[in-house]
């Protein structure tokens, strides 16, 4: 079965706020999920924000990666603007739920763009991790699955389980997107407040525009 | 005062700025991305600058990417710039307040050059922008101000020398330049 045929869980729509899916008993480790994206990404250039960033800078030091820092909820725009000036690379968005919908129109703005080589990954935990876990609006009951649907990604799918996600993540990587992937996860062992540093965005900035554009001087 | 400055005079314009900017890029590096188009306009629709708009509809040179937000006009375009992509911003004066952080973050604190095109709607033929009864227009200029960014008016046909002169200042400063378009195009 295609990925984005299956797995897509539709919410009640009485269900309360924070109600948390019963796949979601035991989500999915943000660490693992990460880890599974890192070995099969190739030469994909990757947007981390938010309570991905930290694990993401231990995973993949120094790469294509740029993250999404002191802008919340910019991580999708950041990947498209990407996706479109590089279409002979992969763009993977590292988002986060709460950062989404602060920049929720981006999820029509990326559909109506239609990049091929775009997958929007979602850490789906329901709260706002990095300022202490309050709950988002809906909770875990709001579906990002249909709202990417609604929109006109040409994919879109949840997943819940680990072992699940290893079996599509090679199809999913593959997909003529944007491709948009609600992943069910706990909260991370780190937050961008709990583990401050790596490199400043600036200089994130620099480093990624020489690693795809290789200025002259440094040729 | 002019009455109004035609849509295609912005337009042959931009297409020169786009074609100087991708000169100097292949000038600077050894592999500028490869595309038939000249370069990107990120718009969140303007009335004053809607002929403008409605004339790129037409143009198979430039790209136009509607944004939902000024939030993401921003934050596409820094994507675009680390790609290596020729962009400008095309919003109006409302847009840019509700933008601040955005402003901030991606442009100012990322050091991205960020070149913006913003309507002054409501702008008075006969007053100076930060003498309008109307605050989108009277605060337009200060906010800018206060922000440390570089900014001039098109009052005319005249100046549209200052699109690619702060496109470049964008470029030079690593952060945003604003031309403030201070009455209709046509």
């Amino acid at each position: 079965m295609a990925p984005e045929a299956k797995a897509h869980d539709a919410q009640t729509h009485d269900a309360k706020p924070h109600d948390a899916n019963p796949h979601d008993a035991n989500p999915m480790k943000p660490e693992e999920v990460l880890r599974l994206i890192a070995a099969q990404r190739g030469t994909a250039i990757c947007v981390p924000t938010m309570t991905t960033g930290p694990e993401w800078r231990a995973i993949a030091p120094d790469d294509l990666s740029v993250g999404c820092v002191g802008f919340m909820g910019g991580a999708s725009s950041l990947g498209l603007g990407l996706a479109l000036a590089r279409p002979d690379r992969r763009v993977l968005v590292l988002d986060g739920d709460g950062s989404l919908l602060m920049q929720l129109g981006s999820l029509a703005t990326i559909a109506g763009a239609a990049p091929r080589n775009l997958v929007h990954f979602l850490f789906k935990n329901g709260v706002y991790h990095t300022s202490g876990a309050q709950g988002i609006p809906g909770g875990l009951v709001v579906d990002f699955v249909t709202m990417a649907r609604g929109a006109g990604y040409r994919a879109a799918l949840a997943v819940h389980d680990v072992e699940d996600f290893k079996k599509q993540l090679p199809e999913i990587l593959k997909m003529e997107g944007p491709v948009f992937v609600e992943l069910h996860t706990g909260l991370a062992a780190q937050t961008p407040m709990t583990a401050r540093g790596g490199v400043p965005f600036p200089e994130q900035v620099t480093k990624l525009r020489a690693k795809l554009l290789r200025p002259r001087a440094t040729t | 005062m002019p009455e109004s400055i035609p849509a295609s005079l912005i337009i042959d314009t931009l297409k020169d700025t786009f074609r100087e900017a991708r000169k100097e890029l292949a000038a600077e590096v050894a592999e500028p991305p490869q595309h038939s188009h000249l370069g990107w306009i990120l718009s969140v629709p303007d009335t004053h600058q809607k002929t403008v708009l409605a004339a790129l509809d037409k143009e198979e040179q430039i790209r136009v990417l509607t944004c939902a937000t000024e939030d993401e006009a921003a934050t596409i375009a820094g994507g675009l710039y680390i790609g290596g992509e020729p962009v400008v911003l095309m919003i109006q004066h409302a847009g840019l307040y509700a933008s601040v952080n955005t402003l901030r973050g991606v442009a100012m604190d990322g050091r991205i050059p960020t070149f913006y095109m913003i309507g002054l709607l409501s702008r008075e033929k006969d007053k100076a922008p930060r003498e309008s009864r109307h605050s989108m227009v009277r605060y337009c200029e200060p906010l800018l101000d206060t922000f440390g960014i570089p900014h001039a008016t098109l009052e005319g046909p005249d100046d549209v020398h200052y699109i690619p002169e702060y496109y470049r200042l964008s470029r030079q400063r690593k952060g945003p330049a604003v031309v403030l378009v201070g009455l209709e195009t046509a």
